[in-house]
């Protein structure tokens, strides 16, 4: 028997596993993609880097806001491989019993998820994803840590940065940073547990511009889950970038002074720079120090202190308090006047008393001396003039009529609308119109009678002293205003483009001079309200406010611009409880001015009298 | 002077070039997975590179030793040196064990594996017992002795336990068959004992290895993809049943088979090759077939179990783990591999892949030069196993026909279940890689077992003088 043949089946079976083999070896590494995933999965760690988020400089070239470095114990739960709790405890500082609790407080934090559908309830934590385990220990601190965690799989640290506020003003346009909720990190995925993101002020308004972009380090990770270098030299890895520095148009030593000087007060001071709309200085008092909010432990201790605070220091009073104007108001009840041709620049009322109280003085013969006087009854006369204009036979008509018309105008001063302003928390005031008091009193249920005191600011009017200082833009401007903004500059891409938007009142600027003429006089002239304001080199421009406030004293009020050619600020001076403008408001106003303006003050008395008063109701 | 003329004139450099090749290979993959930056030299012998270029020398030098001894003497001492490997692998089962393993003789890093030298004893006894033999007269006797030469060292090296070098012994199965040993004499007694029946000759019996080992791939092979789909990731809406793609399989790999058939068959003989591969393919279908209906009719805790023993149950971190390390670096390679040295799965740095530069070094290789190095790879080995047969069946001695085929498919199998390991095609069985994976004992005797052979095939002529 010849089996010469059978060497034919040896060789089949060589060549046939040769070609499986080769088809498989085909198949795994050309074709499927799966293993490919898989490697990664295994040897590939991808590990985020948040930059540090912008810095903030003033519109002097002053950092108001920068970073300083600290880190974070990081923890992945999936993989943490037979943790000695006892020998980790020691490590961190922490006991056993902390340790483990750590675990479950992690866990329970995220909270749960219970289906509507199948009513099942589950954990929100997952244990792939990383949690911060020990947050914002400094460079010391983790020193001790960062050299044993090779021996603690699934712990990692974290470089991450913290707020640092160089001068300490102007916590309320800063805003500070917390940890993003779960909702938020669910909503955007450049959000991880322990990331911050900004909570109040321009922080939060310009998140986006704020947080810079993500970088990507990829490692290749031992079976032990050692780093073991960069994958592939780092050809996939992406740089952290910082976001371009934000440049305000705050004046951060201007800021300061005015906290200063409203120390003891509670109000408001906003001064704006007319020309372009940059807010140079926005004092909510009280206020706190914005290093008070920096990191989780920080915010901790000191969130609940001031969010208790019965002063409110938390809550941005030029923004969201609204307050009856009083007598600045005036100025656009005569310029609207005058636009609206029912007065002349040379219309003369009597101060008859018997209408709206007054203060004794000459009956105004133009429009000027009534700023000048602030003459409650003028004003009563012409804003009569502007809601009752006799198109209607039917007087209750005619006022729905004139008071929408008369709405429009104030509306385009930006009263009674939300102004744009680069932060959140803004409130709009209150300009009434016809709607409105038909909701009161009913539809033609009332005239200009029924609802004359706002006429000279009172009553359902209301502005913030942001709008307070954008009217002081205006009468600066001479009619027309750029909408108040902290941001002057992105990097160097300038402010947002709403800015740049030049927003023109309804009156006609012709009409302003005898009413700026009026606010000359109220502070240079004898028999002006605002005398206090008088600083020696600089012409200003301004006009006193006295709110009635059925809780107590009157708000003190003041509105201001300088110099009356070319103005450089314009600026609103609000105190609470303070009684007339002219004493509190009005030498306050002009002590930033002078500030601002000159760099000095003058008149050391008058700056000693305000930082010892101690007005306003304090808790 | 002439003798050594004679001799490079007479030696089969084509296999040892394929052997040198591997050889380089082997130490360029070891340089590359086992690198350490604090010692680059590729001579440092505190290295694992270093090592292993010393036991490439050695190796050599052992060939060298092998070359200066006439072939004659491996024919008459036949019997002796096999009691010596035997001995060893009794011996070995007193050492302390290494890995759970009693495997190694002597101390550390400088022992060796008596049961990679067992291999060489064993084909040197059954080339000289089969060559005694008469081929056509088969008895139970010569079949039962035949086993035997194999059982006993078998038997021991399941002692250790080494359950790779076990199944490696059933590749002289193969050698058997070749022969013209096989399991008819017994199957004859069986079939016979029937009354009424007397056959002179069962195909079964005379087939009975390779009938054995394909029924078992095949259903190894069905069983492994009858619960799977085949999916495209292109064609999201096609899903084609395991089974589909096993019968393509075959009917793929038959008609390979035939045209290869077609080109050595003579003329004449063509009409057989069709028959053959018509029948391969439907015999072979049915049986895939039905495994599958079979498998498919079992109970689930049934199939789990088989699942389960089969490795199909996925556990990639657990009883899968190195499995689906090794095939992730394999897989991860793509086409052209990530490139020397940048093996970031199945690198010693990272230790994702455990022996990845002993048993699982194909997973570096095949990571590092992608689908273009193990498609090299495959035919270097697939040509070195070709030109062995060759080789073989050249020799005019059957002794050394005998020995020649015991190389092949050792080596065969080495590689089959190295590399399959790889690729899901064999199970996780700790065995070497001819010539490349790293280890003194293995590359000592594999060179031995080729040294061997080269020098019996360059004085095959001197054979019948």
């Amino acid at each position: 028997m010849n089996f010469d043949a059978r060497r034919y089946v040896l060789v089949t079976f060589i060549v046939i596993i040769g070609v499986i083999y080769t088809l498989k070896l085909f198949y795994m590494q050309v074709i499927d993609d799966s293993w490919k995933l898989r490697a990664q999965q295994i040897a590939e760690k991808r590990r985020e880097i948040t930059p540090p988020r912008a810095v903030v400089f003033d519109r002097n070239g002053n950092k108001i806001v920068s970073n300083k470095t600290y880190y974070n114990l990081m923890m992945v739960e999936a993989d943490i491989e037979d943790l000695d709790t006892a020998k980790f405890a020691k490590l961190i500082g922490w006991t056993v019993e902390e340790v483990r609790q750590r675990f479950i407080d992690i866990r329970e934090g995220e909270g749960y998820y219970t289906s509507p559908i199948t009513g099942k309830t589950t954990s929100n934590y997952q244990r792939v994803r990383a949690y911060p385990f020990m947050k914002e220990l400094t460079a010391d601190e983790i020193s001790h840590i960062a050299p044993h965690l090779d021996d603690y799989t699934g712990f990692f640290e974290e470089v991450s940065s913290m707020r640092n506020y160089p001068y300490n003003n102007g916590a309320n346009i800063l805003g500070y940073l917390s940890e993003a909720t779960r909702e938020e990190i669910a909503a955007d995925k450049f959000y991880r547990p322990g990331s911050v993101i900004g909570r109040a002020g321009i922080e939060r308004f310009y998140e986006s511009e704020f947080r810079g972009k993500k970088g990507v380090h990829y490692i290749v990770t031992s079976a032990l889950n050692n780093t073991v270098g960069s994958f592939e030299d780092g050809k996939y890895d992406t740089a952290a970038v910082q976001a371009d520095p934000i440049h305000l148009g705050l004046d951060v030593l201007l800021q300061g002074y005015g906290e200063e000087l409203m120390k003891n007060k509670k109000g408001s001071i906003v001064a704006i720079e007319p020309s372009s709309g940059e807010i140079l200085a926005l004092v909510s008092s009280p206020n706190y120090d914005p290093n008070l909010l920096v990191g989780n432990r920080l915010i901790k201790e000191n969130y609940p202190k001031l969010v208790t605070d019965e002063n409110k220091p938390l809550f941005p009073r030029p923004l969201a308090s609204e307050y009856p104007p009083g007598s600045i108001f005036k100025l656009a009840q005569a310029l609207i006047g005058m636009q609206e041709g029912v007065i002349t620049k040379d219309t003369g009322f009597p101060c008859t008393k018997s209408l709206v109280g007054c203060h004794g003085h000459p009956s105004a013969q133009n429009v000027s001396q009534a700023v000048k006087m602030s003459c409650n009854p003028y004003f009563y006369y012409v804003t009569r003039r502007i809601v009752q204009q006799d198109h209607f036979k039917n007087d209750w008509e005619d006022a729905e009529w004139g008071l929408n018309r008369w709405a429009k105008y104030m509306n385009s001063f930006g009263f009674g609308v939300k102004l744009d302003t680069d932060i959140t928390g803004l409130r709009s005031g209150r300009i009434p119109d016809a709607e409105y008091y038909d909701q009161w009193y009913g539809h033609h249920r009332w005239q200009f009678s029924t609802i004359y005191s706002i006429a000279i600011g009172q009553g359902e009017v209301t502005l913030t002293p942001l709008q307070m200082a954008n009217l002081a833009c205006i009468m600066a401007n001479r009619g027309w205003f750029y909408t108040p903004h902290f941001v002057k500059s992105i990097g160097d891409k300038g402010p947002l483009p709403q800015f740049l938007n030049k927003h023109k009142t309804m009156v006609d600027p012709i009409h302003f001079p005898p009413v700026i003429e009026g606010m000359r006089a109220v502070v240079e002239e004898p028999g002006g309200t605002a005398r206090l304001a008088r600083t020696p080199g600089i012409t200003i421009c301004g006009k006193t406010g006295t709110a009635q406030n059925p809780h107590g004293k009157d708000h003190s009020i003041f509105i201001a611009f300088a110099p009356m050619d070319n103005p450089k600020i314009a600026i609103a001076v609000f105190i609470e409880n303070a009684g007339f403008g002219g004493t509190w408001a009005a030498p306050i106003a002009s002590l930033m001015i002078e500030k601002y303006l000159k760099g000095k003050i003058s008149d050391p008395a008058k700056e000693e009298r305000i930082l010892n008063a101690q007005l306003s109701n304090f808790q | 002077m002439r003798k050594s003329d004679s001799l490079a004139g007479s030696l089969d450099w084509v296999l040892l070039s394929l052997y040198a090749l591997l050889m380089i290979f082997g130490v360029a993959t070891i340089y590359s997975v086992a690198y350490d930056p604090e010692h680059p030299n590729l001579f440092d012998f505190s290295q694992k590179y270093g090592k292993q270029i010393m036991w490439v020398g050695v190796s050599l030098f052992l060939g060298f030793l092998v070359f200066l001894i006439d072939s004659d003497i491996y024919r008459k001492f036949a019997l002796p040196i096999y009691f010596a490997v035997v001995g060893l692998l009794v011996v070995v089962l007193f050492m302390p064990p290494v890995n759970g393993a009693r495997a190694w003789l002597g101390i550390g890093s400088m022992g060796i594996q008596p049961a990679e030298f067992a291999k060489i004893g064993t084909a040197i006894l059954l080339a000289r017992y089969l060559s005694s033999l008469n081929p056509k007269q088969q008895s139970v006797r010569s079949v039962i002795i035949a086993n035997l030469i194999l059982l006993v060292p078998m038997a021991l090296i399941l002692l250790q336990p080494d359950a790779g070098t076990f199944i490696v012994f059933t590749s002289f199965l193969f050698v058997m068959y070749r022969e013209g040993v096989t399991y008819d004499p017994i199957v004859l007694r069986i079939a016979n004992a029937v009354p009424g029946v007397k056959f002179k000759e069962t195909w079964l019996g005379s087939h009975f290895i390779p009938i054995l080992f394909v029924v078992v791939f095949l259903s190894v092979v069905t069983l492994l993809l009858s619960n799977t789909t085949i999916e495209f990731e292109r064609f999201p809406d096609l899903k084609i049943p395991g089974i589909v793609g096993v019968l393509f399989f075959l009917f793929v790999l038959i008609l390979i088979g035939y045209l290869i058939m077609r080109l050595i068959f003579p003329r004449r003989e063509r009409r057989r090759a069709l028959v053959i591969a018509i029948m391969a393919f439907l015999l072979s279908g049915t049986l895939s077939f039905l495994v599958d209906f079979s498998f498919q009719k079992l109970a689930d805790h049934q199939k789990e179990r088989i699942e389960l023993v089969l490795g199909l149950k996925e556990d990639p971190d657990g009883e899968d783990y190195n499995r689906n390390r090794a095939m992730a670096a394999v897989g991860s390679g793509g086409l052209l591999g990530k490139g020397y040295r940048k093996a970031s799965v199945s690198s010693v740095r990272t230790n994702h892949v455990p022996e990845s530069e002993t048993d699982f070094i194909f997973c570096p290789y095949a990571e590092e030069w992608g689908f273009a190095g193990t498609f090299v790879l495959v035919i270097l080995y697939i040509a070195l196993l070709l030109r062995i047969v060759t080789i073989a069946e050249r020799q005019r001695s059957k002794f050394n026909r005998v020995y020649a085929y015991s190389v092949a498919m050792i080596l065969f199998y080495h590689f089959a279940i190295n590399i399959g390991m790889n690729i899901e095609f064999a199970p996780v069985i700790g065995i070497p890689l001819p010539f490349f994976s790293y280890g003194g004992s293995s590359m000592m005797s594999f060179s031995i077992l080729m040294f061997i052979l080269l020098k019996l095939d360059s004085q095959r002529k001197d054979v019948l003088n």
